[in-house]
């Protein structure tokens, strides 16, 4: 796997292991929240982002439930599981070094 | 609104996703559309483009799939094992059966090739199963056939098949009337009827039958009744019950002859049922209702009236209880008549069935071995197959474990495959089945099993067939299908499938699969080799006697009108006279029995010696002709002379044994003997003192193989032999030697019989080889040729199996054996290591199924010949001959082809 792919792949997991991390949503939501908060510049569409919440569900970080509201179609909420915890804790950390490294590097040369 | 639904159905179709995951993936993706759709239309779009928006970020660089096909179809679970809840499991199975369909017709060759090897085996297993189920397991239709038993008189010096059957009045009544341990006893007696027929009158074999007795069988008729507890009140009106065989053959199956009078044996008696086709007691065509009396009663040719008879244990009680209950009311008996008891006597109860089908039993359990041997090839042929066909599959193993085939599904698909298999050559084999029973009841040896089996493919034998189709895949599938799964499913799909052929596991597995089946296949021949070798030692047997060219028939003589001797041979006389002057006869003799059957036994004294209770022998009357027509040569002394015979003079010619056995060293000519029998007989002989005037050779008088001993094994009895008119009791038999085919005279001879008295029948007219051949030799000759046919298919299917082998690897290894030849190498050499490659397989094969053998021959050694021993050097070494000679024509044929492989093509070939 090249570079490039692999730190597509961790974002993307990144991304959505910290939505659910304050409170389980659905599929649609999760798609909602990282467009909005990007201002549109990230967008999941459904073809890519159910695999990957299936894929992050095997893995035993996530866990689906189907939830029947009162008056409402059941939806399928994910929630963060307490491994699912600390692989978010983890890629943050990682993520963290990796921005601030690139920043040190783009910073030093405009400095 | 679209129907999003369907779009994403129609999307993950190809997925071939486990259906309940299915459903719910469409079921969260279709919300996530609407509401995407719902948003899009909401903020201004129309509906065409919102909908094509929408399609577009399903479809996008077709992420859906790969992603899906990655993630879900790997979490799917393992497939569930039979049973395991799972609800779609059928629809998979039926997945994986049309797969295997398709790779079949895709494949017709090896297809065929497996069925038609398991449906020989399988075939071959049911059509013994059924013989056996039928014969052993369930030969008797009637009530709770299991517990029913009969008691047998057993001294303590006799051996475990020998005894006393028949139990005279007295003692029927008493055990009847005295157990404690019985529901219902009933007796039988032998009751040969004359019913007049024709110009004269002929022989049924009938049976008297105690009150009671068809209550206990349980069995309705099939037009009338059966006899009831009124027909054998005194003054009831006499009646009888007719077989349905005989009703069939004498009849034609015509219902009106019920309730219309037949004379049998002088008595009118009313036909009042026909019984159904699988009532078939004691073997009679007619049964009679009679009431035993206390005191002797006299029956056939004046011979005390023998009854055997039937129980039914009350329910808790062991065999050793009744067996003890009837010792004790035989005991008390044996102290008013000792000398009808053996000494130290104890009475057994055995089950019928357990004795009914004798020496046959283990016959058919050697042939039942035999067949499951058969089915091992077959199973380890098709299993060989399968491994080699699983190589060649392994690119499309790999691609399934790629899109997610777990090793468990692989099993499944390849178990649903041999499962297939097994049921295809079940049908097959159920076929072979039908016709091989066809074949097998022609052969089977006559009265060797109960008349009442009926031997065809029943319930349970199907049920059998089914077992087997369903547990043999697991012997030939699983091991391949494992072989599969377990390998490395990634290298495949790398190289372009040359180098080391299937793996070296793979080819380990084949070679063992040859070895074995090499070994099964010897472990057979070397059964039917030692067969054969009892058999021609069984041929080889000194009768005594010359059998070719013999007519032989017993006569019935009405009871009534022939008491006494006198009116025996007032008989007997015209008829021999003229039947010697039918042309073409060259001699005809008289004779209570005809040998190798027993005659009565009869205790004796020797004029000179103490007396001795264990001293008995074989008493025969015979006339003067009897020993020149059957060719029974004299050590000493001389035969009846006409006037002897004429006058009833008491002389008497002894055999051999007789001799060695009671006047070793002594000169037997002018000693007196005394019969004791002659005393019982319905006319007895005052003073039966006999003067012995001649030795003869032994003539086999062991009787039939079937029931205890007996059969040409069993040593010769001491016998006796006096003139036939000293007595007016015992059976007669008519004896004739002609220069043409025996069974030709048979009209002339009853036309004889008849013109001298109507009221004679011929019973049991034959040829005397052909009855030693049905009765002697038939037996022995059955398991043999069952053993030569399945040795043969066993060798062919081992021929296939190593040829098929070494085709498979030879063709794999035609790239080695192009550089090889591009090299240099001869083609002999080429030659030299294929064969020698297959042929190290053949000889560990033989060395593992000469131990086999070894270990097993303990298991036929009852069944062969006392003389032929299970490690007969001569049956080893001609069964590994001819083992070892097909095993290298088998590797021959792909050797030669190997050898003619031209390098350029070979170094080509992929």
């Amino acid at each position: 796997m090249t570079p490039d792919v692999e730190w597509k792949k961790v974002s993307a997991e990144l991304l959505i292991l910290s939505l659910v991390e304050a409170r389980p949503r659905h599929g649609y939501e999760i798609s909602k929240l990282i467009e909005q908060r990007s201002n549109g510049a990230v967008r999941f569409y459904v073809a890519s982002l159910y695999p990957l919440l299936y894929r992050l569900e095997k893995r035993g970080w996530l866990q689906g439930r189907w939830v029947e509201k009162s008056g409402q179609r059941r939806r399928r909420y994910y929630r963060l599981t307490s491994e699912g915890q600390k692989v978010l804790a983890s890629q943050r950390r990682g993520w963290q070094a990796f921005v601030e490294a690139v920043n040190r590097i783009t910073e030093a040369e405009h400095a | 609104m679209p129907d999003w639904r369907e779009e994403i159905a129609g999307r993950l179709s190809s997925l071939k996703l486990d259906s309940s995951r299915e459903n719910e993936i469409v079921e969260e993706l279709s919300q996530h559309l609407e509401d995407r759709y719902n948003e899009l239309v909401s903020g201004g779009a129309r509906d065409e483009d919102a909908r094509s928006a929408v399609l577009m970020e399903l479809d996008y660089e077709n992420l859906l799939a790969k992603g899906l096909l990655r993630t879900v179809s790997k979490m799917r679970p393992e497939p569930p094992l039979p049973g395991g809840g799972e609800h779609n499991s059928f629809a998979s199975v039926w997945q994986d059966l049309r797969y295997a369909l398709r790779q079949f017709q895709r494949n017709p060759g090896f297809a065929l090739m497996a069925i038609i090897t398991l449906a020989l085996g399988i075939g071959a297993s049911t059509a013994i199963f059924s013989v056996i189920d039928n014969v052993l397991l369930e030969p008797f239709p009637y009530k709770d056939a299991g517990q029913i038993v009969h008691p047998r008189v057993h001294g303590a010096s006799q051996g475990p098949d020998e005894g006393r059957q028949g139990f005279s009045p007295d003692e029927l009544l008493a055990l009847t009337g005295q157990n404690h341990t019985f529901d219902s006893m009933i007796g039988t007696a032998d009751d040969p009827v004359l019913y007049k027929h024709g110009a004269g009158v002929e022989w049924l074999s009938g049976a008297d039958m105690t009150p009671g007795s068809f209550e206990f069988f349980g069995m309705p008729a099939l037009y009338g009744r059966v006899l009831q507890p009124a027909d054998y009140k005194s003054g009831a009106p006499p009646v009888f019950v007719l077989r349905f065989k005989t009703w069939k053959a004498h009849f034609n199956g015509d219902p009106s002859v019920l309730n219309k009078i037949f004379v049998l044996n002088g008595t009118a008696r009313t036909l009042v049922g026909i019984m159904p086709p699988r009532f078939g007691w004691y073997d009679a065509d007619v049964w009679i209702p009679r009431t035993p009396h206390p005191g002797i009663s006299i029956g056939f040719a004046g011979l005390p009236q023998l009854w055997f008879i039937l129980g039914r244990p009350k329910p808790g009680v062991s065999i050793a209880q009744a067996s003890s209950d009837l010792t004790g009311i035989l005991s008390r008996l044996a102290k008013l008549r000792p000398q009808d008891y053996p000494n130290r006597f104890q009475v057994f109860v055995i089950q019928i069935g357990n004795s009914g089908a004798g020496h046959f039993e283990s016959a058919l359990y050697t042939v039942l071995v035999a067949v499951a041997l058969l089915l091992l090839i077959g199973c380890v042929n098709v299993a060989n197959l399968m491994l080699a066909r699983a190589t060649s599959r392994e690119k499309e193993f790999a691609l399934r474990a790629v899109l997610g085939a777990g090793q468990g599904r692989l099993v499944r698909l390849l178990l649903v495959e041999s499962l297939v298999l097994a049921i295809g050559g079940a049908a097959l084999g159920v076929l072979i089945a039908w016709g091989g029973l066809k074949l097998i009841v022609a052969m089977i040896p006559p009265d060797s099993i109960p008349a009442e089996s009926v031997i065809g493919l029943n319930a349970p034998v199907m049920a059998f067939t089914l077992a087997l189709a369903i547990l043999t895949p697991l012997f030939f599938g699983l091991a391949p299908a494992l072989q599969a799964a377990r390998r490395d499913l990634n290298n495949p799909l790398r190289d372009g499938g040359r180098g080391v052929v299937g793996g070296f596991r793979t080819a380990r597995l084949r070679d063992a699969a040859v070895v074995i089946e090499v070994a099964v296949s010897l472990t057979l021949l070397i059964g039917a080799g030692l067969l054969m070798h009892s058999f021609l030692a069984l041929r080889d047997v000194s009768l005594g006697l010359q059998p070719d060219h013999v007519f032989k028939t017993m006569l019935l003589l009405p009871p009534d009108r022939y008491k006494t001797a006198q009116q025996v041979s007032t008989f007997f006389r015209p008829v021999l006279a003229r039947v010697k002057a039918i042309p073409g006869v060259v001699d005809a003799a008289e004779s209570s029995s005809v040998p190798p059957n027993n005659s009565q036994d009869s205790k004796i004294e020797v004029s000179g010696k103490s007396p001795n209770e264990q001293w008995h022998a074989q008493l025969q009357n015979v006339d003067e002709t009897y020993f020149r027509l059957l060719r029974i040569p004299f050590e000493t002394g001389r035969g009846f002379t006409e006037d002897e015979v004429n006058d009833a003079r008491k002389v008497a010619v002894v055999n051999r044994r007789f001799v060695s056995t009671y006047l070793s060293g002594e000169d037997p000519i002018g000693r007196q003997v005394k019969i004791a029998e002659l005393k019982n007989v319905a006319d007895s002989l005052r003073e039966p003192s006999f003067e012995i005037v001649g030795v003869v050779d032994d003539v086999s008088n062991q009787g039939a193989p079937g029931y205890g001993r007996g059969g040409l094994e069993a040593p010769i009895e001491p016998q006796i032999w006096v003139p036939y008119t000293v007595s007016g009791s015992g059976e007669r038999a008519l004896i004739v030697r002609t220069s043409g085919t025996p069974m030709a005279l048979m009209d002339e001879v009853q036309h004889v019989v008849w013109a001298t008295d109507p009221g004679v029948a011929l019973m049991y007219p034959d040829a005397l080889d052909h009855m030693i051949g049905q009765r002697w030799y038939a037996g022995p000759r059955f398991a043999l040729l069952l053993m030569i046919i399945f040795g043969c298919v066993g060798l062919i299917l081992v021929t296939v199996g190593i040829y098929s082998v070494l085709a498979y690897t030879t063709a794999q290894k035609t790239h080695e054996i192009g550089i090889r030849m591009a090299l240099g190498a001869e083609r002999a050499i080429v030659l030299r290591l294929v064969i020698l490659g297959g042929l190290r397989l053949v000889l560990a094969g033989v060395a593992v199924g000469l131990c086999a053998s070894l270990l097993l021959g303990r298991a036929v050694e009852s069944e062969l010949w006392p003389g032929v021993k299970p490690y007969d050097p001569l049956t080893l070494a001609s069964t590994v001959s001819l083992l070892l000679a097909t095993g290298a024509l088998a590797c021959w044929i792909p050797a030669r082809r190997a050898a003619r492989v031209d390098p350029m093509v070979a170094l080509r070939y992929e």
